[in-house]
């Protein structure tokens, strides 16, 4: 599908789509998998309960400015943190609240350590994450390495273990990102470039999955809660620690994001989470159409 | 130079007939950096287009409260006609293209969606034998699909003109040169809505209307190509590989 | 918050873990310090320019086109030809890019692949006088398309590559001839460009964007068949005298690598 290419005979408001006459037009290019229009590329816009990787780039009384590859800055009240940060900061959030305009408020911000800022089309996001954080975590235990994802874009690599196997390993899903089974193809690949991957056997394709009725859960895009192993936190030697329980500290999994029950999905969701997937039954504004 | 017999028992000077293009070749996501871009190939142009956005607005205080400022630039490279090296930067042609071009994807580039942000799409004619317009514009076109940059319907452009009193699609160079009209056009594909139009020469109020149908139909075909072209760029073994 | 400000930050942020990485010999993309990325050249890409190509290292690439026109020489240099090098950075090739006229990077970009080129004597300018107030003139434009690292060497890699691929117009009555030549530039060298940068007290070759992030210095040796012909430190730092030797050999040993291409 094409901008401008008929989807649906019918109308169908659903996400990256345009209904002119009673017919359901494609808006961005992507493709349709039972029954649902997936984008393959696609400009991120920051919805509540997105995760996001960024850095600060201004400290000032109310909080502080975050930059996270979007055309409007993130901000992190004071009111809504304990941790202090400084300029330079690399942190990983969630979006409390998003504006019209697209002004980001950030809210269980930790800081990261030291480690590769990456940015990615922010419509690959997804597919690095896989479906339950399966392709995140078939890369993380082939590389060794900590990996943060944010829905920005921006994707933060730290750790002990294999950074270049890492970075590789990203290019190569963001190449192949539109192929079927490609965590099985990604822990091929890991294996091929020297990495140690089994891969979990895949759970039975569900069957096309009624389509969510409310505000998709949120997703969280990381990684540590499935068992960090332990050498992946930071370093507490180049990490102050402080007394702050929001703190990124040793010894325990670097972020335990919120594991909201997340609406089964059928296989090969190209957008995981994301506004790909059609929420057939949400509102959507006039300008989304 | 004489002005050469133009249309010879139906036939153009290249050999086509009066509703052929020139061969067109489109390849979407040539360039690394650039968030979406396409290189067009036609006839003996060569336009590449990249795409940035939406971003943050430069400068601030340009920014439009209710959508995304669409910022639109077609520039000649020094280099890219068969003649004299020229000055390079801007000038009033490329200027008056640049916003015609821009006001062509006005209707279709969802801006709305993207308030106080801007959306930059960049054209550069690096080779230029007749119709640099169309040819970008097509090129822009294929560059914000590639970019994920929403649109309502994808546009594609096409110039109409009159040689020796017949109407033909697409002109060459020396058609360009001797011909009595040239009409280019960009069209919507679905809604069929003209998005540019401009004109020169003389043309009677029966012609401009056949004009308008052959342009119309001759965006169609360039239209296959760009939907053909974003189509491959996801079998492409690597993104950003130029074929000049 | 301006782009400038927060490019400064992030650089600041990238710029630490690279020097930490650094400190291992290691690259983010496994090279060793002192490797090329993978390298192709296209010669005569524009039919239109009496000389083209586009030089690619990395993702990096860089259009360059040869063309020649008729002009009035210099009123110091009446007998001489003119040669001159332009370039453009393109506002696609990268997100930092910004439309409007050539900004100090695009202009030292242009000077120092001149330079480079100039110096080697590869062009003779005084070949080029035609007649009493006329001499050809050689115009060598840069155009850069895409921007993933180290401009200064693919620039002078595709402005070698086309100059190559030049083809002089035949000149008759004081008017060129362009579809009829009267043979190439006749080059005796390959004049071409290795860059370093400095990042805490290492040097690696060919830096890719992410490495530049992080220079503390850059430096360029232009050089031909064992001859230095151009040098560009560029940055807010130093190097020592056995610094600049080292970097000097590499260069030599490098640039050869490189001629293989051409």
């Amino acid at each position: 599908m094409i901008p401008g290419e008929i989807i649906w005979e019918q109308e169908m408001r659903v996400p990256n789509t345009v209904v002119v006459d009673g017919k359901t037009y494609a808006t961005v290019l992507g493709m349709v998998r039972e029954d649902r229009f997936i984008p393959l590329e696609l400009v991120y816009r920051p919805k509540p309960g997105d995760n996001l990787v960024g850095v600060v780039t201004d400290v000032r009384h109310s909080g502080y400015s975050v930059d996270i590859n979007l055309p409007h800055g993130g901000f992190i009240s004071s009111k809504f943190t304990r941790v202090s940060f400084k300029q330079g900061d690399l942190i990983f959030g969630r979006i409390k609240f998003a504006d019209e305009v697209g002004n980001v408020d950030i809210t269980d911000a930790k800081r990261l350590p030291a480690g590769k800022l990456v940015d990615v089309p922010a419509s690959k996001v997804p597919r690095i994450i896989g479906k339950k954080s399966s392709m995140l975590n078939v890369v993380r235990d082939g590389t060794g390495c900590s990996i943060f994802v944010g829905n920005n874009g921006y994707i933060w690599i730290g750790g002990k273990g294999n950074l270049q196997l890492a970075l590789k390993t990203l290019d190569f899903i963001i190449e192949n990102a539109h192929k079927h089974g490609l965590t099985d193809k990604v822990a091929e690949y890991l294996n091929e470039q020297g990495g140690n991957v089994t891969v979990p056997p895949r759970e039975e394709a569900a069957p096309a999955a009624p389509a969510p009725t409310e505000e998709r859960a949120p997703e969280p895009a990381e990684v540590s809660g499935l068992g960090a192993p332990v050498e992946e936190t930071p370093d507490p030697a180049k990490e102050p620690i402080t007394e702050d329980p929001a703190q990124v500290s040793e010894g325990e999994p670097v972020v335990e994001p919120p594991r909201a029950e997340a609406p089964e999905e059928s296989d090969n969701p190209l957008m995981k989470g994301g506004s790909g997937i059609p929420e057939k039954k949400d509102k959507i504004d006039v300008d989304e159409m | 130079m004489e002005k050469p017999e133009l249309i010879k028992d139906g036939k153009r000077l290249d050999g086509r007939g009066p509703k052929d293009l020139r061969s067109v070749r489109i390849e979407a996501g040539v360039l690394k950096e650039a968030q979406g871009s396409a290189l067009v190939e036609w006839g003996g142009n060569k336009v590449i287009a990249g795409v940035y956005g939406p971003r943050e607005c430069i400068p601030k205080h340009g920014a439009d409260p209710y959508k995304a400022k669409l910022k639109v630039r077609y520039m000649m490279t020094p280099f890219c006609s068969k003649g004299e090296h020229s000055r390079s930067g801007p000038n009033r042609r490329s200027i008056e293209i640049s916003k015609v071009m821009r006001e062509a994807f006005e209707p279709v580039v969802m801006t709305k969606n993207f308030p106080r942000s801007q959306i930059e799409v960049y054209v550069e004619v690096i080779q230029a034998e007749g119709g640099t317009r169309v040819a970008s514009l097509t090129a822009a076109a294929v560059a914000l699909a590639d970019a994920g940059i929403p649109m309502t319907d994808m546009v594609s452009a096409i110039a109409v003109g009159k040689l020796d009193g017949q109407l033909v699609v697409d002109l060459g160079k020396d058609e360009d040169n001797y011909g009595e009209s040239d009409v280019p056009m960009a069209i919507t594909h679905r809604d069929k809505q003209i998005v540019l139009l401009q004109m020169d020469g003389l043309l009677t109020r029966e012609e401009l209307a056949q004009s308008l149908d052959d342009g119309i139909e001759g965006a169609d075909k360039v239209y296959e190509l760009q939907a053909e072209a974003l189509k491959k760029s996801y079998e492409k073994e690597e993104r950003g590989k130029l074929n000049l | 918050m301006g782009e400038e400000t927060k490019t400064k930050i992030l650089r600041e942020v990238r710029k630490d873990f690279l020097q930490e990485l650094l400190a291992k010999g290691k690259r983010f993309d496994e090279r060793e310090l002192n490797e090329w990325r993978p390298v192709n050249v296209d010669k005569g890409v524009l039919p239109n320019a009496e000389g083209s190509a586009l030089g690619e290292i990395g993702g990096t690439k860089v259009l360059a086109a040869v063309k020649f026109d008729v002009m009035t020489p210099f009123s110091d240099r009446p007998e001489e030809g003119v040669f001159m090098t332009g370039a453009e950075f393109v506002p696609f090739a990268s997100p930092e890019f910004e439309a409007g006229p050539p900004r100090e990077n695009a202009i030292e970009f242009a000077r120092v692949v001149d330079r480079g080129i100039r110096s080697s004597e590869v062009i003779n300018v005084k070949n080029f006088f035609i007649e009493e107030g006329k001499v050809l003139g050689l115009f060598l434009d840069l155009w850069v398309l895409d921007n993933t690292g180290n401009l200064m060497d693919t620039g002078a890699l595709a402005a070698c590559a086309a100059l190559l691929d030049a083809k002089v117009p035949k000149i008759e009555d004081g008017k060129l001839i362009r579809e009829e030549s009267s043979g190439g530039l006749n080059m005796k060298y390959k004049p071409l460009n290795t860059s370093f940068i400095k990042v805490g007290n290492k040097f690696l070759m060919d830096p890719s964007k992410d490495e530049e992030y992080a220079r503390d210095l850059r430096f360029t040796i232009g050089s031909v068949e064992g001859l230095i012909t151009s040098i560009q430190k560029s940055g807010d730092s130093g190097l020592s005298k056995d610094d600049v030797m080292n970097l000097v050999d590499i260069a030599f040993e490098k640039s050869d690598e490189l001629r293989k291409y051409l």
